[in-house]
C-alpha cells in the first residue's frame, strides 16, 4: 500500500508542488521567525555575558517595583558616599560608580539623530577599563567637561570623527561637545541599535541631575578573594534600600530584558505564520478532496482487489504526510535563509549584531515540522474519510454511485460549530482573552467553511449571470462548472474566505479606532499646541526640561502646561499617574467629570480617576487608596473626582505639585501643551518652532495635526498588519490555481471536446476565468461579511478601552472585493492557458 | 508440487458447489421509476467448472454478478460463496472474503495506472501482506505471456496485455471463485481465443472456478456451462455447449 502512495504521489507532480507550496510559505514564515528570535536571544545574552564578564559585583538601588521586571524597575539614586565605604571591603580591588540618563546626539545636518525603537543612552565612562561596557576603539576617553565619546555605530552612519563637534540634547539644554574617541559596546558597534553617549563622571552627574548620586557602583574582587565572603562584606557597608547583586545577574537581567521585548515582536509574528498555515489547511483539504474524488475508480479497484477499508484511509494520510514532512523541510530550509536575510534587513537599519551566525536549535525544525506535517495531515482526514466511503462497486459499475451525503447534516454539523464558535469568540471578547477569541474564530471559519456549500450553487448561479450574459457561451459554461461541484466551489473559495474576513476585521477594527482616536483627541484636549517627543526606547521621553522655558517666553502664548506620567503603585498594582497643573485646566485640556471637582482636587493633591477605573474598581469620591511611590514610599490618595476617559491623560491624574513631591526631579514631561492668545496661526506656529529651534528631538503640532499624526501612527500599523495577512491572501490565491488547475486536468476530455466542436483558444481560456471569478467572488463576498462582524463584534468589545465610534469601511470594503476578483483572474491565467493549448487529439483520446 | 494443487477449500463445505443465488431479487430506483434487474434468480455454479453467463443487453448479468460477489447489496434473497451467506458479512468480512475467495476481472480499468504490471498482478498479495508465491507468478506471466512486459505501466500495454495482466492478478492468490464481467469485451479475435484458452485451462487444469459474462457465442463455447438471462429471470441453459447450439438459444431468446 505504501509503494501505492508513493508512486500515486511520483505521478502527480504539479499537484504535489501546488499543494505543497502552500505548507512550505507557512513552515518558512515559522521558522524564519523562530531562527531570527534565537539568533537575536543568543546575541544579547553573548553580547551582555561579555560586557559584564569582569564584573564580580553590582552595587544598585533596589527595585521600587519589582513587579515591573528586574531590568524596567525603578531604581533610587544611591549617595555616592557609599563608594568609598565599597572600596574599603576587604577584596575589593577595583570599584567604580556611574550614572545615567537621557542623550541624544544632533546630526551635522541639525536634525535629532532617532535610532527607530533603541534608546538614546547618556551614561558616564567609567576610568577603569576593565570596569567599563564600552571599549575605546579611536582617540581618547572623556576627560574634560566638553568631551563626550560616541558609539561606532552613530559615528560611522554620520561620519563623525574624533575631534568633531558634536551637539547634543540632553535632560536641560542641549550643549556642544567635542569628540574625544569613538567606542564599541562589547565586541558590537553599539548596543542593539542605541546611541551610546560618554561622558567623564562629574560631567555626567551634572548633566543628568545626580550630582553627588550614583546609579550603580561596579565593583572587581582580588584574584584570590572568596567571592562570597566579599558580597557579604559588600553587603554589610550597604544602607537600606542598596542592594548587591553579581554581574551575572545583571547580565542575566538586561538580556532578558531585551529578549522579553522581541519575545512580543516575534509572538506577533508566529500569529501571522499561523494563521497563514490555517488558511494553507484549507487548500490542502481542499486539494485532498478533489484528488480523492478525482481517484474514486482507482480506489474503488484497490477495494475491489482486497484493500481494505483501514489500509485506503491510510494511504490517503500517508499521502499527507509524506507530503507534509517534505514541504516542511523545505519550509525549514528557507526560514533559514529568510532569517540571515532578515539579518541583513536589521544591519541595513543600523542594528549590527556582534557574532554573526545563525542559531538553529532542534525546538525549530521540530516546531516546523509539527506546524507543516500537523497543519497537512489534520487537513487530509476529511478527505481520507470520504476515500474510505467510496464503494468498490464504483470501479467498475457505469452508473453514477450515489455518493451524496445530506446537506441536512452539512446544516447541522456546520451551525453547531459555528454557534460553538461565536459563543467562545464572545466569551473571549468579554474577558477579553485572546486565545480564546482566536479559538472562536477559527471554529467560526470551520464552521463558515462547512456551511458555505450550501449556499455555493445558487451563489454561483447569481454571480455567473451576468458573466454568461457578457462573455456568452464562455461565461455560461463558467458558470456551470463552478455549479457543477458546489462543495469543491466553496472549499476552494473557503481559503480566500479567511484571508478576506480577516483583512475586513482590521479594515473595520482599525476605521473604528482611526476614528475614535480622532475624536478622542478633539475630546480631550483644548489646547492650541501640543508638544511631544518622539519616543527614544529609553524611559526618557526626550522632552528636555529646557524647552518648556523657551516656549514660555514666546509672545501670545498665555499658558504653557506640563502633562507629566510616572509609574505608582495603587492597591498593590502597577499602574501610570499622570499630572497636570491645576490652573487655567481649562483652556488646555478638556476633563468632562462626572463627579467630585476637578482644579479642587489637583491643587490639594488628591486623585482624579476615569469611570472605567472607577466603575472596574468600585471607587468613588471619597475613597481612600493606598499607593506606592518609588522615591517616597507608601502613602495614601483621597480620591477627589471622576472622569471620563480622556486618551491624553489615562486613568489617574493628579496636580503637579504633588506629582513633583514624588517623583525624581529629572522625570521629563511626555507632552506639553500650550494655549495662546490667538488660537493656532501661522505667526504663532513659526514663533514656538522658532523658540524650539535647539531641540529639534520635538515635535509642534496644531491640535488638528495631532490629531492627524495619531491617525497616520495607527494607518502606519493597519499597513504592517495587511501587509503580514497578504501571505494569508497568497496561499489563498494558491488554492485557486490549484483547484482550477485540477479541474482542468479532470476535464481534458471535455475541454478536448469542446474545441473539437469549433470552441476558440480564447473563448476556453475566458471560460476558466470566468470560473475563477465566481470561486473568488464568491470566497471574497462571504469574507468580508463575516469579517465585517467580527470586526464589529471586536469594536464593540473594546467600547471600554475608548473605542467610541465603530464605523464600517465601505469603500474600503468594496475595493477588497475588486482587488480580490482580479487576483482570482490572475489566479487563472496559468490553467486557463493551460487548457488553451490542450492537444485536441489527445485530448479526445484520453479518458 | 504446488501448480496443480486443487483449490483448498473449507472442508465442511459441500464440495460440488462454489456458488449459489436464492430468490435473488435486485431493483434500481423506486415508485414509478423502479427497475427490477433481477426478478427472482436461482442459480449455482458448480465448483471447478468455467460457467458462462448470457443474456440480451440490460438483462441484468452484471448485477447478477455483483449481488453474487458482495461487490451490490440484493433486494431481498441470498446469495452464498461456498457456505458463506455474503449477506451476513460486514465490510471488512467482504475485504477478507474478496482477499481470500474470490477473484475479479473486468472488461476494462482492471489495473492500477501508477503501478507497473508485476505491481497490478502481486497487488492482492501485498495488500494482505503476505508473500507472493514466486513459482505460480513465474507460472502465470509464463504462461500469459507477459514476462517482458512486467516493468511497464498499463497505460503502456495494448488491451490483450492489459487483460492477461489482470487475469494473472486475479489468479495469483488462488481465489476459489473468479468472476469475469465480458474479460474479452474489447479484444479481438486472436487475444479473445488466448484470454480464453488460458481460462479454460486453469479450470482443466487447476480445478479454477470460474463464472463469466459474455455476449460472445465463440466465447461461450469455452464454458462447461452456460446460463441464460432475460429481463432479471434465468431463462434456460445449456451443458458442454457448442458455439452454434448457444446461437441458436440466444436467437430464440431474442424473438
Ligand atoms: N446502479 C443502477 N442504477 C439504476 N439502474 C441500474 C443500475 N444498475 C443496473 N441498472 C439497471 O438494471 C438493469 C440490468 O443492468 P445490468 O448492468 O445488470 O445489465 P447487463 O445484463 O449487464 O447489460 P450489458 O450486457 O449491457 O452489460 C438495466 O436495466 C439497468 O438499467
Ligand atoms: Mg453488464
Amino acid at each position: 500500500m505504501w509503494r501505492i502512495t508513493v508512486k500515486g504521489l511520483r505521478g502527480h507532480k504539479l499537484r504535489l508542488a501546488l499543494t505543497a507550496l502552500a505548507i512550505v510559505l507557512g513552515v518558512t514564515f515559522v521558522t524564519g521567525t523562530l531562527v531570527l528570535t534565537d539568533t537575536l536571544n543568543n546575541t544579547f545574552t553573548t553580547l551582555f555575558g561579555q560586557v559584564y564578564q569582569n564584573i564580580n559585583f553590582e552595587v544598585r538601588g533596589v527595585a521600587a517595583f519589582p513587579a515591573s521586571g528586574a531590568a524596567g524597575a525603578i531604581r533610587k539614586p544611591l549617595p555616592e558616599s557609599i563608594l568609598a565605604a565599597v572600596k574599603a571591603v576587604p577584596g575589593v580591588e577595583v570599584a567604580d560608580g556611574g550614572v545615567s540618563g537621557y542623550a541624544q546626539f544632533i546630526a551635522p545636518n541639525g536634525k535629532a539623530i532617532t535610532t527607530g525603537g533603541a534608546p538614546t543612552i547618556g551614561s558616564s565612562y567609567s576610568a577603569d577599563r576593565r570596569l567599563s561596557s564600552l571599549r575605546l576603539v579611536a582617540g581618547k576617553p572623556p576627560s574634560t567637561s566638553t568631551q563626550v565619546v560616541m558609539d561606532q555605530g552613530t559615528a560611522r552612519k554620520y561620519h563623525f570623527s574624533v575631534g568633531n563637534q558634536v551637539r547634543i540634547l540632553l535632560p536641560g539644554s542641549p550643549q556642544t561637545f567635542t569628540l574625544s574617541g569613538i567606542v564599541g559596546f562589547g565586541t558590537a558597534d553599539n548596543l542593539a541599535g542605541a546611541t551610546i553617549a560618554a561622558f567623564n563622571l562629574p560631567t555626567a552627574q551634572r548633566l543628568f541631575g545626580e550630582l553627588g548620586h550614583l546609579n550603580t557602583i561596579d565593583v572587581i574582587t582580588t584574584p584570590d578573594a572568596n567571592k562570597t565572603a566579599v558580597e557579604h562584606g559588600i553587603a554589610a557597608v550597604l544602607p537600606a534600600g542598596v542592594e548587591v547583586v553579581t554581574g551575572q545577574t545583571v547580565a542575566a537581567e538586561q538580556s532578558s530584558a531585551i529578549n522579553q521585548s522581541l519575545g512580543f515582536f516575534s509572538t506577533a509574528l508566529l500569529v501571522f505564520a499561523l494563521i497563514s498555515l490555517f488558511v494553507g489547511g484549507f487548500t490542502i483539504f481542499n486539494t485532498f478532496s478533489i484528488t480523492v474524488g478525482q481517484r474514486t475508480r482507482e480506489l474503488a479497484l484497490l477495494r475491489i482487489v482486497g484493500a481494505s477499508r483501514r489500509q485506503v484511509f491510510r494511504s490517503v494520510l500517508f499521502e499527507a504526510l509524506l507530503l507534509g514532512v517534505g514541504a516542511s523541510l523545505v519550509g525549514i530550509g528557507l526560514g533559514v535563509l529568510t532569517a540571515s536575510g532578515l539579518e541583513t534587513l536589521l544591519k541595513a537599519f543600523g542594528i549590527t549584531l556582534p557574532s554573526g551566525s545563525l542559531v538553529f536549535q532542534s525546538r525549530t525544525v521540530f516546531a516546523g515540522l509539527l506546524v507543516g506535517v500537523g497543519v497537512t495531515v489534520v487537513s487530509a482526514i476529511s478527505p481520507a474519510r470520504q476515500a474510505v466511503k467510496i464503494p468498490p462497486i464504483a470501479a467498475i459499475s457505469t452508473y453514477e454511485v450515489a455518493q451524496r451525503e445530506s446537506s441536512a447534516r452539512r446544516l447541522t454539523i456546520g451551525t453547531v460549530i459555528g454557534v460553538a464558535g461565536i459563543g467562545v469568540l464572545a466569551v473571549g471578547l468579554s474577558q477579553p482573552a485572546i486565545q480564546l477569541v482566536g479559538i472562536g474564530a477559527v471554529g467560526l471559519f470551520i464552521a463558515v467553511g462547512i456551511l458555505a456549500p450550501v449556499i455555493a450553487r445558487p451563489a454561483s448561479s447569481v454571480l455567473g449571470r451576468p458573466l454568461a450574459r457578457i462573455l456568452g457561451v464562455s461565461g455560461r459554461l463558467g458558470r456551470e462548472n463552478s455549479m457543477r461541484s458546489p462543495r469543491r466551489t466553496a472549499q476552494t473559495s473557503a481559503a480566500l474566505m479567511v484571508g478576506l474576513a480577516l483583512v475586513s476585521t482590521i479594515a473595520v477594527f482599525g476605521a473604528s479606532l482611526s476614528k475614535s482616536a480622532t475624536g478622542t483627541v478633539s475630546d480631550a484636549v483644548s489646547a492650541d499646541y501640543i508638544i511631544t517627543a518622539p519616543a527614544t526606547g529609553g524611559s526618557d521621553t526626550g522632552l528636555s526640561l529646557g524647552a518648556t522655558e523657551a516656549v514660555a517666553a514666546v509672545p501670545g502664548v498665555t499658558r504653557v502646561t506640563n502633562v507629566n506620567s510616572g509609574q505608582f503603585e495603587i492597591s498593590r498594582s502597577l499602574a501610570t499617574l499622570s499630572s497636570l497643573a491645576p490652573s487655567d485646566l481649562s483652556s488646555t485640556v478638556i476633563l468632562n467629570m462626572t463627579s467630585g471637582a476637578s482644579a479642587k482636587s489637583l491643587a490639594e493633591g488628591m486623585l482624579l480617576i476615569d469611570t472605567t477605573t472607577a466603575n472596574t474598581n468600585h471607587l468613588s469620591v471619597g475613597s481612600v487608596v493606598p499607593v506606592t511611590f518609588a522615591e517616597t514610599g507608601p502613602t495614601s490618595m483621597r480620591i477627589g473626582g471622576i472622569f471620563k476617559p480622556n486618551a491624553l491623560l489615562g486613568s489617574y491624574l493628579t496636580g503637579s505639585g504633588f506629582f513633583h513631591a514624588h517623583f525624581a526631579a529629572t522625570t521629563f514631561p511626555v507632552a506639553v501643551l500650550l494655549a495662546t492668545s490667538t488660537g493656532a496661526t501661522a505667526p504663532t506656529s513659526a514663533a514656538v518652532k522658532a523658540a524650539l529651534r535647539d531641540y529639534p528631538n520635538l515635535t509642534v503640532q496644531t491640535r488638528a495635526a495631532f490629531e492627524k499624526t495619531q491617525q497616520a501612527s495607527i494607518d502606519q500599523l493597519l499597513g504592517l498588519v495587511y501587509a503580514l495577512l497578504a501571505l494569508a491572501i497568497l496561499i489563498a490565491l494558491i488554492g485557486i490555481v490549484n483547484t482550477l488547475m485540477l479541474s482542468v486536468f479532470e476535464r481534458t476530455h471535455e475541454i478536448g471536446l469542446l474545441r473539437a466542436v469549433g470552441m476558440r483558444r480564447r473563448q476556453i481560456r475566458a471560460m476558466i476565468r470566468s470560473e475563477a471569478l465566481i470561486l473568488s467572488v464568491f470566497g471574497a463576498l462571504i469574507g468580508v461579511v463575516v469579517g465585517t462582524g467580527l470586526g464589529v463584534a471586536l469594536a464593540d468589545s473594546l467600547k471600554q478601552q475608548g473605542i467610541t465610534d465603530i464605523v464600517i469601511p465601505f469603500t474600503n470594503l468594496v475595493i477588497f472585493l475588486v482587488l480580490a476578483a482580479l487576483l482570482g483572474l490572475v489566479a487563472a491565467t496559468w490553467p486557463a492557458r493551460r487548457a488553451a493549448r490542450l492537444n485536441v487529439l489527445e485530448a479526445i483520446a484520453t479518458e | 508440487m504446488t501448480l496443480t494443487d486443487p483449490n483448498t477449500f473449507n472442508a465442511n463445505e459441500s464440495p460440488a458447489l462454489m456458488a449459489r443465488a436464492v430468490d435473488l431479487v435486485k431493483s434500481y430506483g423506486s415508485g414509478e421509476a423502479e427497475v427490477r434487474a433481477l426478478n427472482g434468480i436461482n442459480v449455482e455454479f458448480a465448483r471447478g467448472q468455467l460457467t458462462a453467463v448470457m443474456g440480451p443487453s440490460g438483462s441484468g448479468k452484471s448485477t447478477l454478478m455483483h449481488c453474487m460477489a458482495g461487490l451490490d447489496v440484493p433486494t431481498s434473497g441470498r446469495t452464498f460463496i461456498g457456505d458463506q451467506e455474503i449477506g451476513t458479512l460486514d465490510d471488512s468480512g467482504l475485504t477478507q472474503m474478496r482477499r481470500d475467495r474470490v477473484g475479479f476481472i473486468f472488461q476494462s480499468f482492471n489495473l492500477v495506472p501508477t503501478l507497473s504490471a508485476a505491481e497490478n498482478i502481486t497487488l492482492p498479495v501485498d495488500l494482505t501482506g503476505r508473500k507472493v508465491d514466486q513459482v505460480w507468478f513465474d507460472f502465470l506471466v509464463d504462461q500469459l505471456g507477459i514476462k517482458d512486459r512486467l516493468t511497464h505501466r498499463p497505460a503502456e500495454l495494448s488491451g490483450g496485455q492489459q487483460q492477461r495482466a489482470a487475469c494473472a492478478r486475479a489468479l495469483i492468490s488462488r481465489p476459489d471463485l473468479i468472476f469475469a464481467d465480458e474479460p474479452t469485451g474489447n479484444l479481438d479475435s486472436n487475444a479473445s481465443a488466448e484470454l480464453l484458452t488460458f481460462l479454460r485451462r486453469s479450470v482443466t487444469e487447476f480445478h479454477q472456478s470460474i463464472v463469466m459474462v459474455t455476449h460472445d457465442p465463440r466465447a461461450a463455447a469455452f464454458a462447461d456451462r452456460v446460463v441464460f438471462l432475460a429481463d432479471g429471470t434465468l431463462v434456460g441453459e445449456l451443458h458442454e455447449p457448442t458455439a452454434d447450439a448457444v446461437l441458436e438459444q440466444m436467437k430464440q431468446l431474442g424473438a
